[in-house]
């Protein structure tokens, strides 16, 4: 069973956090992807390099947000690879980084139709 | 600090508002959030402002420590911290918070993640004061909130009643050093007001007259306290300080600008203030003077900042009544010396008096002195004649006294009473004694040649006698007099009677005592009544020449 990019009760309890405030949840979600994304690079650059420390702070940074947004996936692959980082065990750096990347595509494209859904309907 | 204005509770509220969120409201507060992820920062704030909170956000370590250190920001209440951060991560601003005694009250809430519970423990062991899960619960933030809150707003007012105690604790001591020097405690209850009750600048106003003037001020350019000292205000609905005049009760304006009355005066103008507060200094129920304080800014003066304002005008109350209670000492003690020796009337107000008065045994030299004839004179001159002649004699032989620093024990009908070295000390007692004799003698007989050409012979006859006595309070309740108990003032009493018209005869002691200070010769030796056996008495030189060559050598 693969999870999805995003996970619809995480998600919706954010919603309802906000007072049901679609607009903010917007705003919210593109604090997200924008943030992530310069993450994403930071790792990528930390992995390429091969610096396993620089890699401790995006990740750690990716994982909060993407666990109270309901990107699950991102958020577990962004744990994971924290503590490797931490540990200094981080032979596989690069395939996690890719992992995260892909994960992280994925969960903006979920985001992207969640929105698309609701303005349409 | 002239402001008209119609009530004191108008305006300026909406403005506050969004200036103070804090302020008056104990269940809300400015709260930090310290947390790398913008998503983060942006879904705590939201969520602490739908709690009516007021958040404030900081990017990393060091933004926060350098937005807690902006003295020029409003205050922070809680602090959310995330632990791992660039620049400066949790535990590093944990530290630097620990280190400040300006910030280490402040409550600290971790965020941190399921996972990272060893973080949480090591951040309370570092003084934070709390923990949030990282994945949000708005609940849960609601209940840490609420509780760190709680327990910066105790902390805040201990520390506030701490200041205010030591405020009043400085005034207090300051009045107690200097109880009767009003400008000093003046000075002291404005300086205290304005720093206990954050106000720009504090005037005490004291009623002069039909106005009330400056008679302290802190915190004021020159420009602002000259041009308050130059306008003094009277009682009126036009100003604060005549308003409450006026009622006698506090007056806060929160904003003279926004006052539909408020007329700007030029103090107003120099000063720029906007917020004004005026408690009465009172005086068995009228307005004596007035403590106003003035804010630059529109912050209404608050319920605590009235009541603080209220004790220091207590306390200036005091102060002036204190002032007052001095000068009715200074006056008292000015028309008693009217009644008593300057050196009796000093006694009865210093601190020493009580225990002088009490009785004590000193060497003194008395002299007596009354008029030969006098009995016959009263006897053949009118009533009228007779006082116009005492209050003559006595104002003459009065300001003799007083020249020579005598202690008048009294003046009954002719008789004069008076010693030397008591209560105060005089070395030369003997020698003063017989000068005042002289000069009395030679006064007198300027007198009695007027009395004389109307057909009286009235002459003075003295006697000073050297010796123990014991002096002090003589009488009874309603009626004490300071006097001396003692063979000298007997011997005194005694060589008066013996002297003849013009003469001064001393004692054996007094002669002594004088070493040549003043000629005098042998008298030989006189049986005086209520003495066992005859004693040596000296007559003091007649030639007033002789006296005066003695006492310029």
């Amino acid at each position: 069973v693969t999870q999805p990019p995003i996970d619809a009760a995480t998600f919706g309890k954010l919603v309802e956090m906000t007072g049901g405030d679609l607009e903010f949840v917007d705003e919210l979600v593109d604090t997200y992807l924008q943030d992530g994304a310069s993450q994403i690079a930071a790792l990528e650059a930390g992995a390429a390099a091969g610096d396993i420390d620089a890699l401790v702070r995006p990740a750690h940074s990716l994982k909060s947000s993407s666990l109270n947004l309901g990107a699950l996936v991102v958020g577990e692959l962004a744990r994971g690879l924290e503590e490797a980082a931490r540990t200094g065990d981080a032979s596989d750096a690069a395939d996690q980084v890719r992992a995260i990347a892909d994960a992280f595509a994925a969960a903006r494209t979920s985001l992207a139709n969640e929105r698309g859904q609701r303005t349409r309907g | 600090v002239t402001a008209r204005g119609r009530t004191g509770r108008t305006g300026g509220r909406t403005e506050i508002q969004s200036e103070r969120p804090a302020g008056d409201d104990a269940a809300a507060g400015r709260v930090l959030i310290v947390d790398d992820t913008p998503f983060n920062r942006q879904l705590l704030a939201r969520l602490l402002r739908g709690l009516g909170h007021d958040p404030v956000e900081a990017g990393d370590g060091r933004e926060a420590l350098a937005r807690l250190r902006d003295a020029e920001a409003p205050a922070i209440d809680v602090i959310l911290l995330d632990i791992v951060m660039p620049e400066m991560d949790g535990y590093e601003v944990l530290a630097a918070l620990r280190d400040d005694p300006a910030l280490s009250h402040i409550p600290v809430i971790v965020i941190s993640g399921v996972d990272e519970l060893d973080s949480v423990v090591r951040c309370l062991e570092m003084g934070a004061a709390d923990y949030l899960p990282k994945t949000v619960d708005p609940a849960i933030l609601k209940a840490r909130i609420a509780s760190s809150l709680a327990r910066k707003r105790l902390h805040d007012a201990e520390r506030e009643s701490i200041d205010r105690q030591a405020a009043s604790n400085e005034v207090l001591a300051i009045m107690s050093r200097s109880a009767f020097d009003l400008q000093v405690v003046l000075d002291a209850v404005v300086r205290a007001a304005v720093r206990l009750c954050r106000a720009d600048y504090g005037v005490a106003y004291l009623l002069e007259g039909d106005t009330y003037r400056v008679a302290a001020s802190a915190g004021g350019t020159g420009e602002l306290d000259d041009w308050e000292r130059h306008h003094p205000i009277g009682p009126g609905r036009d100003s604060v300080v005549g308003r409450v005049a006026l009622i006698g009760e506090a007056i806060s304006l929160d904003d003279v600008l926004a006052d539909r009355e408020y007329f700007a005066t030029p103090g107003q103008q120099v000063a720029g203030y906007r917020t004004l507060l005026g408690v009465p200094i009172a005086q068995d129920g009228s307005v004596t003077g007035v403590l106003a304080l003035t804010r630059n800014e529109v912050r209404p003066f608050g319920d605590a900042d009235r009541a603080l304002a209220t004790g220091f005008a207590e306390q200036a109350a005091i102060g002036i009544a204190n002032a007052r209670l001095l000068e009715t000492i200074e006056r008292q003690r000015g028309q008693l010396a009217r009644f008593l020796s300057p050196q009796v009337a000093s006694l009865v107000s210093s601190p020493d008096g009580e225990a002088l008065l009490a009785g004590h045994r000193r060497e003194i030299t008395a002299m007596f002195c009354d008029l030969r004839n006098f009995t016959g004179f009263s006897e053949s001159a009118e009533p009228e004649e007779v006082l116009g002649f005492l209050r003559r004699y006595h104002a003459t032989v009065g300001a003799l006294v007083v020249d020579h620093e005598g202690t008048l024990e009294h003046f009954a009908g002719d008789g004069i009473m008076v010693f030397f070295n008591d209560p105060e000390l005089q070395a030369d007692h003997a020698a003063r004694a017989v000068r005042m004799a002289v000069a009395i003698r030679e006064r007198f007989a300027e007198i009695g040649d007027e009395w004389r050409r109307r057909g009286h012979v009235l002459q003075v006859g003295i006697g000073i006698a050297t010796g123990y006595a014991t002096m002090g309070r003589i009488g009874f309740e309603g009626r004490y007099d300071y006097g001396g108990v003692g063979n000298a003032i007997i011997l005194a009493s005694r060589l008066s009677g013996e002297a003849a018209p013009g003469e001064i005869l001393i004692a054996q002691r007094t002669f002594a005592a004088l070493d040549g200070a003043v000629p005098a010769e042998d008298a030989g030796e006189r049986q005086l009544k209520g003495f066992s056996r005859p004693l040596g008495v000296f007559r003091v030189a007649t030639e007033p020449a002789a006296v005066e060559q003695a006492e310029a050598s």
